[in-house]
């Protein structure tokens, strides 16, 4: 104040005034204004969804072009059932065709849930506010389901294996066929002829 | 009235008694002379006096004001009165010696720049120091230093100035002249002051009073005639500077 | 024994007194801050210590930690094939944990330690008792521009840190790495959320307020010459490392717990 250094208020105010364009340019970049570029809604429809959260990707051809908004039930009462609608967020320039392919896909290791758009042909009709139907995901439930069966008849033969049931439990199990083989060849080394008589028979039998 | 009086005062550090039971006067315009060993609780007592610590029981009153009972504020306000010069002088190193000098100028009286240059480059030649401002005070000597604290004091134009042994630790001409300050300061303005010290050389030539301060007490005051032919086994030792008397057997028996 | 548990009760009776002299320190400079008038000059001082001063050495170490947090968390994603990911996690662990908290310890070992050798030797040297005497209180003159500008600058020396930091990963991602500028730069800000940023600048004012006050409380409490100021500077550093990370600590608990 009494003999005052001129620069000191210049390098602060340098520094501040830096550190809050960063902030103010940090802000933008992660914030999320996505919402005031140019796009439009999209809606899927699905019976389950596994597990999509809001927030997640929306690829069309596989090139991230939006994200998932909003999540909701919705009743069909045609079909007397209970769906999902999915309301996505894409970039405007996307033109989805009406008969394209939607299904709920899985991102890499982490297993992070995306709605995956594959295009159609019918660029003649486009989606607008109808919602697609998406192809199902296979529950891992159903997966499940499926495994313990194929699972469980393979347990059934063997229990008939074991049990000396059926053509192979008896092969296994029976040596009553082991026996007659053994005592086939036996004879054969004794009696090699029986061979050459068996087949001059043979086309005796067959008359 | 009396400028200071102080009666009772009692101070204790955990449970050690720094002060017991202290009671001294001193009269406007009058210089006071606080003698005493080093560690005899001098220093505390100016401490006390400037309110910067707080007696356990006793009262200080300063212009009839009890000054143990004031808020920081009202405390502050009677500071801007008084001026002290500390030990090593205490100067702030962060800032230069003009800045220093006006500090309270700056801090406490909105005056104008040019009025502050003046008043700070007056107060400077008034200790023999004109044109230093600029410098800081790292780069001026021990004995500068002092005489710049004391600058510092009288920038305000108090009315009751400490100094805490002004004339330690300089050498003797510096000395001579830091005490021809102290009385140019009481012919002149008519201050009232208040000085520590062990120097007795310095004792005799600028007392109008001279108190002897011993174990927390004021065991002896007078004139400093009184004092050279006192007849006190304690005062007889410590102005002559003797090696054996009360005092060091005092400590033996500790 | 009996040695041992007086031991302990002076040990507790020490921290007692020192958190109590603490919380004095801050009421009174709170207090003071809120009522002001404030010294304008000795708050923009402060700040360019603090700022500015400070800026060259939290740059290079957050650089350095971002090259570092790219390189290890490469070795790890690329054993699980997902480099993808390493953007991301720098983001994340800079903006939300490593930038404020690597920020406020360089600002602690060096503006904090400052602080504490400074009015320590004030002290030492009569200049707190100087200061009352000339009518101006030691808490409002020293303590309140040193609040003000460390809990002040730390944000934005956070905010340096986290861009430098994120740089420092762009650099081993893009060129050591062979992950596109863009799409490492893409990751990044999509990886973060407004909230992670500020959350991560929430706390670094609570640090400033603590590596402020602990290290003036220290400062004022000096006791025996050089020797002292030492001792008070080293304490002053220690303290405010453990109360830092202990803060940090409470925050993410908090953040964690209040908005996941």
């Amino acid at each position: 104040m009494l003999f005052g250094k001129t620069k000191l208020e210049l390098k602060v105010g340098i520094f501040v005034f830096t550190g809050l364009v960063i902030l103010g340019t940090f802000i933008l970049l992660i914030g999320d204004f996505k919402a005031w570029a140019s796009g439009r809604r999209i809606n899927f429809l699905f019976d389950f969804i596994n597990g999509v959260k809001v927030g997640a990707p929306v690829r069309f051809s596989g090139v991230d072009v939006g994200q998932v908004k909003e999540i909701n039930f919705i009743f069909n009462p045609q079909e007397n059932k209970t769906k999902v609608q999915i309301t996505g967020w894409i970039r405007r320039e996307v033109k989805v065709p009406i008969d394209s392919t939607v299904w709920i896909n899985t991102l890499g290791l982490l297993g992070e849930k995306y709605v995956e758009i594959i295009p159609g042909k019918d660029y003649a009709h486009l989606v607008t506010d109808q919602p697609i139907t998406g192809e199902e995901p296979i529950a891992t439930h159903e997966i499940a389901k499926l495994a313990k069966n194929i699972a469980s008849d393979i347990d059934e033969s063997i229990v008939k294996i074991k049990n000396k049931e059926g053509t192979i439990g008896k092969l296994l199990y029976d040596d009553a066929i082991y026996n007659d083989l053994e005592a086939l060849v036996a004879d054969l080394r004794q009696h090699p002829w029986k061979l050459f008589r068996k087949a001059k028979e043979k086309p005796v039998t067959k008359q | 009235m009396h400028a200071i009086e102080i009666q009772n005062l009692t101070k204790f550090f955990n449970t050690r008694k720094v002060l017991d039971n202290l009671s001294l006067n001193i009269e406007k315009g009058q210089t006071c002379v606080i003698i005493g060993r080093s560690g005899c609780g001098k220093s505390v007592l100016l401490k006390h006096i400037e309110g910067i610590l707080k007696p356990d029981s006793g009262k200080i009153i300063i212009n009839g004001q009890d000054i143990t009972k004031l808020t920081n504020n009202e405390m502050d306000k009677i500071r801007l009165k008084m001026g002290m010069v500390f030990q090593g002088g205490a100067l702030f190193d962060s800032m230069t010696v003009g800045e220093n000098v006006g500090f309270n100028l700056i801090e406490h009286n909105h005056v104008s720049n040019k009025e502050l240059l003046e008043k700070v480059e007056s107060a400077l030649c008034v200790v023999g120091l004109c044109g230093i401002e600029n410098l800081t005070p790292s780069e001026i000597s021990g004995g500068m230093k002092k005489r710049v604290a004391l600058a510092r004091a009288i920038c305000i134009e108090p009315e009751i100035i400490f100094y805490d042994e002004p004339t330690t630790g300089v050498d003797p001409i510096t000395a001579d002249s830091i005490n021809e300050l102290i009385k140019t300061m009481h012919d002149k303005l008519k201050v009232t002051s208040i000085v520590v010290t062990h120097d007795m050389k310095s004792a005799y030539s600028i007392a109008d009073k001279i108190a002897m301060m011993y174990q927390g007490k004021i065991i002896a005051e007078g004139t400093p005639q009184e004092i050279q032919n006192t007849t006190h086994p304690v005062v007889h030792q410590f102005i002559n500077g003797l090696a054996k008397g009360p005092i060091t057997e005092a400590l033996d028996h500790d | 024994m009996i040695n041992f548990l007086i031991d302990i009760g002076q040990k507790l009776l020490a921290l007692l007194s020192f958190v109590g002299g603490l919380a004095n320190l801050a009421g009174q400079a709170f207090y003071w801050a809120l009522v002001g008038p404030y010294k304008r000059r000795s708050i923009f001082d402060q700040m360019k210590k603090v700022g500015v001063d400070s800026m060259p050495i939290v740059l290079l170490t957050a650089f350095f930690i971002g090259v570092i947090m790219a390189l290890q968390i490469a070795y790890m994603m690329q054993r699980l094939g997902s480099e993808m990911y390493i953007a991301s996690i720098v983001a994340l662990s800079l903006v939300r944990e490593l930038g404020p908290i690597i920020t406020a310890l360089v600002v602690a070992g060096r503006v904090g330690a400052a602080i504490t050798a400074e009015i320590g030797s004030m002290q030492v040297t009569e200049q707190i008792d100087a200061l009352e005497t000339l009518a101006s209180n030691p808490i409002r003159y020293l303590v309140v521009p040193r609040l003000l500008a460390l809990s002040l600058m730390l944000p934005l020396l956070t905010i340096y840190a986290d861009i430098i930091g994120i740089f420092g990963g762009y650099l081993i991602c893009v060129h050591k790495l062979g992950i596109s500028s863009s799409m490492y730069l893409h990751i990044t800000f999509d990886a973060l959320l407004l909230k992670d940023l500020f959350t991560g600048l929430f706390k670094t004012v609570f640090f400033g307020m603590i590596i402020a006050l602990v290290s003036c409380y220290e400062g004022f409490n000096v006791e025996g010459g050089a020797e002292g100021v030492g001792r008070a500077t080293t304490k002053s550093v220690v303290t405010t490392f453990i109360l830092i990370i202990a803060a940090d600590c409470f925050f993410t608990a908090l953040f964690y717990f209040a908005m996941p």
